[in-house]
């Protein structure tokens, strides 16, 4: 068993651990992914855990984080639960594979693809900007889907409608591209268990930008993946012992907080502004998940 | 196949409700475990690595972290009865693979 280089948890630690998970669960939720993203890096690198402690740790709360909005979303009928059950076939099994890679990875090449990953949330954030102006026009994704493709049973049945308060109208979709959209779950499953963090960061682009599904259902249909994603991860490095419960109830009480209040904010708060802001943070931690590795190489 | 807008309702209602109970059950264990634990160690002495006197407070977390991850997997076990009680194949199908892929995930932590 990993021995964590914090012998005590003091008062301090167990508050900062909730405020972590505050800020994760506040922002993940708002940004549509599971906030893995800021609980690796600060865990590793504030608080110096073991990297798979902290991946566990990371899973268990994303899982927290996606439950909780998921519930909420699913309630306003954004949340497209065919659509994500079809994803899952494809991200669970990326999930166990990534969860048993981790475990003949070294934590050094762990920082390093964490890294990787951050850099690509940062690029994804920064340049959203399209993605929304395409949510104003969803009816023309109705016309795109292919006759006579053997997809095209599936992407029938997987268009879905919801209420969209912006637009103050009712907004109708069709899903395109399932092979595509099949392809990259899989892949967004490696990266949950591989590297801690939910694949949100990558499923929402491929569900809005290659599948056509509007950038609100998107955000929601990904959190209901996320949850089982994650859960799956996390059961994996539950086998293997890295799951400490007292590091885990403070991180779990303060992401179901910041879940909560980070939903509801996303209907208030413009996106575009906090995801150009927080592309940047991402991409100065990302720097310094490099510099770790560097270090212990 | 059958895909009314009615058998759609009724699973996101019923997947809203799972989601809600399962994160209100887990994080209830989770805080009463905590506060079992500075119940007895009061932030002191208190180690990632779990020592003897703490183990119900432990034990308790450790069970609101189950009930936590199983959720989802619950999730899918009703949308499996929910699309068998609207007789919509293809998606039964989709929803026992999910539930398969879980289950072998799950079978992998019993090994």
């Amino acid at each position: 068993m990993i021995l964590c280089p914090i012998t005590i948890l003091n008062e301090v630690n167990f508050w900062a651990l909730g405020c972590i998970g505050l800020v994760a669960g506040l922002l993940g939720s708002m940004l549509g992914v599971g906030g893995g993203f800021i609980i690796v890096p600060i865990l590793t690198l504030a608080l110096n855990l073991p990297i798979k402690v902290t991946i566990a740790s990371s899973l268990v709360a994303i899982v927290a984080n996606a439950c909780t909005a998921a519930g909420i979303y699913t309630k306003a009928r954004l949340t497209n639960i065919k659509l994500g059950l079809l994803l899952e076939t494809a991200t669970i099994p990326g999930a166990i594979i990534g969860g048993f890679a981790a475990a003949f990875i070294a934590p050094s090449i762990l920082s390093a693809f964490v890294g990787l990953a951050l850099i690509y949330a940062a690029y994804t954030m920064v340049t959203r900007q399209h993605f929304i102006s395409a949510d104003t026009q969803p009816d023309d994704h109705l016309h795109l889907a292919e006759p006579g493709k053997i997809s095209d049973n599936l992407s029938s049945s997987l268009t879905d409608s919801y209420y969209d308060q912006n637009l103050n109208k009712v907004v109708t979709y069709k899903v395109t591209h399932i092979p595509a959209g099949l392809g990259t779950s899989f892949f967004a499953g490696i990266l949950s268990s591989l590297l801690g963090i939910g694949g949100g960061i990558v499923n929402v682009p491929v569900m809005h930008m290659v599948m056509g599904v509007p950038m609100k259902a998107a955000i929601a249909t990904s959190t209901f993946i996320i949850a089982i994603t994650a859960a799956a991860g996390a059961l994996i490095y539950h086998y293997q012992g890295h799951i400490y419960p007292f590091i885990i109830a403070p991180l779990t009480i303060g992401i179901v907080i910041g879940a909560r209040i980070g939903v509801e904010l996303t209907q208030k708060v413009r996106g575009l502004v906090l995801r150009r802001i927080f592309g940047v943070l991402l991409f100065l931690v990302a720097i310094l998940m490099f510099l770790k590795t560097a270090n212990a190489l | 196949m059958k895909n009314t807008k009615w058998d759609d309702d009724r699973l996101k209602n019923w997947a809203s409700l799972v989601f809600k109970v399962g994160i209100a059950v887990s994080l209830a264990l989770i805080v009463i475990g905590f506060i079992i634990l500075i119940y007895i160690s009061g932030f002191k002495d208190i180690q990632p690595l779990v020592r003897l006197e703490q183990l119900p407070a432990a034990i308790v977390i450790s069970i609101g972290i189950l009930l936590l991850l199983l959720t989802p997997i619950i999730q899918v076990i009703i949308a499996i009865v929910l699309f068998s009680l609207a007789r919509d194949r293809l998606f039964i199908i989709i929803s026992v693979a999910v539930l398969c892929f879980a289950a072998i995930s799950l079978a992998l932590v019993l090994i």
